[in-house]
């Protein structure tokens, strides 16, 4: 019943995996900005932003993303989505081309593999 | 020939409560009234004792022959000693003998009084005060001295009553007036409220509240704290604060009630209060219940008779150190209504409580498709001589059918965007759509608003509305409009706006004049996504 988000962030192997639940858009960006950013530590390689758990995105989510990719960029570090195949928040990135700026997973273990490579 | 005097002397009593002295101020009314209460019943002193707003003390507020009294400020706990008992019992009490009874007040010792008589003061029934007299000689006070003593205190309670009823009146209305909130105006929920202020016209622990969340659900919340007065009042502002706190940080019912029972404890332990607390989202067609001690609502589903939800038994709030409560799903179909109320609205003195239940539910039985009639219908059956000695409080929300075409406004904030999505949900469920289609509509017509917030207004407030049709073919069209003056989107996030808009949809049209903007959208319902 709960769809304000939910994010739980965790690391793997120098990697931040941030988990976004629920709706990831314009009411809720500027909160979700600041989680996604305070998740970033410099010694990492990047950073996954897990949407397996979301719900909905909307333009404002997508611009966070692309935001984020360009902030990591500048840093050296790089940005991975993870996006299960079907349903909205699918539809939405490829519409905009989120691959154009970060590779799309359908699983974390991939993501973070991609970071590696 | 005694009780001639008696008579005479009651008059005199009753002479001073009467329109003469109406504009004393009260210490002075008081002084008079045990003047003449000292002459009737030839005794040495006088006092009177009112009940605070926490209903646990009674402090000294007028005395003749023990001033001190009140320059001390003298506070009996109620039940202990001879005025506290007489507040619990409600009943008089008299002593003979001073120095073999249970006496808080230090000062009646010291005074050298031998013996007393006490009678409570008595309005509607509910202790408000205690009226006391002593003697320094040893004295037996009889049944007429009592009876007396208990008449003058009629006299006097109803007099301290009014008076500062009429003081406590008009505080009474701007508080508990700003404590109930306007109810919003929403598309797809109509809402009424009731609030009935106790016949002796004190303020009462009951209320209500009824805002939208973040997410564009509807918080529903009824309650009531134990307690009167201004300080129960206080208490209440406090608990509604909280709810909205807990309420738009996301949290569950449940856990709304948990933390509002922390927060009570803190606030004042030992004090409780019953809450209903419920989340509707009438798109989804579900309602979160959670109960902290209070009367079940009454849910009348669209299609069935009215019936009392039934919750598993729950505490109050602040009773319990580490309270749970539960949360509870109920179907909602538009249609259905739902009253929440206070026991102040069902409860009549002689009566078994479902006697006033069954008739709360017959009369809401009759008809709810217009809620102020129904709210109007309920006060009449249930409060036929209108309130009780008991505040009373009633909420109704009803979710409303959606009408095709369909048409909606909102104000231009950030906040309505989810709550016209939601009602669009359902209107294009209605409407036969998909999943999908339901996804991408709500998705493109949430960006079209997006645009007329951040752009159509500048900070000035502003409207959005929304216009829904479908078509035989199968084809919808949605119109999001405002009334304002379109600067040019800025920066990247607004371009992917109408990417997003015309990716998801058949056709996108942008038409603007000098009266605003209109962003049309259609699609085909079922169809495969463009």
């Amino acid at each position: 019943m709960n769809e304000q988000p939910q994010s739980e962030v965790s690391y793997r192997d120098s990697v931040g995996i941030v988990s976004l639940r629920g709706e990831v858009d314009i009411v809720q960006a500027h909160e979700l900005r600041e989680r996604l950013v305070s998740a970033i530590r410099n010694e990492d390689l990047g950073l996954v932003v897990d949407l397996t758990g979301a719900t909905y995105i909307d333009s404002v989510g997508v611009s966070l993303l692309f935001e984020l990719a360009e902030r990591l960029t500048e840093r050296q570090l790089r940005l991975a989505v993870v996006v299960p195949e079907g349903g909205l928040v699918t539809r939405v990135l490829r519409i905009v081309n989120l691959k154009s700026v970060a590779p799309v997973h359908e699983s974390v273990n991939n993501a973070v593999d991609s970071i590696h490579d | 020939m005694k009780s001639r005097v008696v008579a005479d002397r009651l008059r005199d009593l009753e002479s001073i409560t009467d329109a003469a002295l109406a504009y004393l101020p009260i210490e002075t009314l008081l002084d008079e009234l045990l003047t003449r209460v000292i002459e009737i019943l030839d005794v040495d002193t006088a006092a009177i004792l009112l009940l605070e707003d926490d209903e646990t003390t009674l402090v000294a507020r007028a005395a003749k022959g023990l001033e001190e009294e009140v320059e001390r400020g003298v506070r009996i706990p109620v039940g202990r000693g001879f005025a506290g008992r007489i507040a619990a019992t409600r009943h008089p009490v008299r002593i003979l003998d001073l120095a073999d009874a249970d006496v808080v007040n230090p000062i009646l010792r010291e005074k050298g009084l031998h013996s007393l008589l006490g009678v409570p003061l008595l309005v509607e029934g509910a202790v408000v005060g205690v009226l006391h007299v002593g003697t320094l000689r040893e004295r037996a006070f009889d049944d007429e001295d009592e009876d007396l003593l208990q008449r003058a205190g009629d006299r006097a309670a109803l007099a301290i009553f009014s008076r500062m009823t009429e003081h406590e009146r008009g505080l009474a209305d701007a508080l508990q007036r700003s404590l109930l909130p306007r109810l919003p105006e929403l598309p797809a929920v109509a809402l009424a409220g009731r609030y009935l202020p106790a016949r002796s016209a004190r303020l009462g622990g009951d209320w209500f509240d009824a805002f939208s969340l973040p997410d564009g659900r509807l918080a529903l919340a009824i309650g009531d704290v134990v307690g009167r007065g201004f300080h129960a009042a206080a208490i209440m502002g406090q608990m509604r604060s909280g709810l909205r706190a807990y309420a738009l940080d996301g949290m569950s019912p449940a856990m709304v009630l948990e933390r509002l029972s922390n927060l009570l404890r803190q606030i004042e332990p030992g004090r409780t209060a019953t809450l209903l607390y419920l989340v509707l989202d009438a798109h989804g067609g579900v309602l979160t219940v959670a109960s902290a001690g209070h009367p079940p609502p009454l849910v009348a589903p669209a299609e069935s008779e009215p019936s009392y939800l039934e919750l598993a038994g729950s505490v109050p709030l602040g009773a319990a150190r580490y309270p749970h409560y539960d949360n509870v799903d109920v179907e909602f179909e538009p249609g259905s209504a739902i009253v929440l109320y206070t026991d102040g609205l069902v409860e009549r003195r002689g009566e078994p409580l479902e006697t006033g239940l069954d008739r709360l539910a017959a009369t809401v039985a009759e008809g709810y498709e217009q809620l102020e009639h129904l709210g109007d219908a309920l006060v009449d059956v249930l409060l036929p001589d209108g309130p009780g000695t008991d505040d009373a409080a009633l909420l109704m929300a009803r979710a409303l059918p959606l009408a095709d075409p369909l048409i909606a406004c909102f104000p231009a904030e950030i906040e309505s965007i989810p709550v016209m999505r939601r009602l669009l949900a359902r209107w294009l469920v209605e409407a036969g759509a998909t999943r999908e289609d339901v996804d991408d509509l709500s998705l493109a017509s949430a960006e079209a608003a997006a645009n007329a917030v951040e752009h159509a207004y500048g900070l000035e407030p502003g409207v959005v509305e929304l216009r829904a049709r479908s078509e035989k073919s199968g084809t919808v069209t949605l119109s999001i409009r405002d009334f304002g003056n379109w600067r040019s989107p800025r920066g990247m996030h607004r371009g992917r706006g109408l990417l997003l808009m015309e990716g998801l949809t058949d056709v996108v049209e942008v038409v603007r004049t000098d009266e605003g903007t209109t962003i049309e959208l259609s699609r085909q319902l079922g169809a495969e996504a463009a």
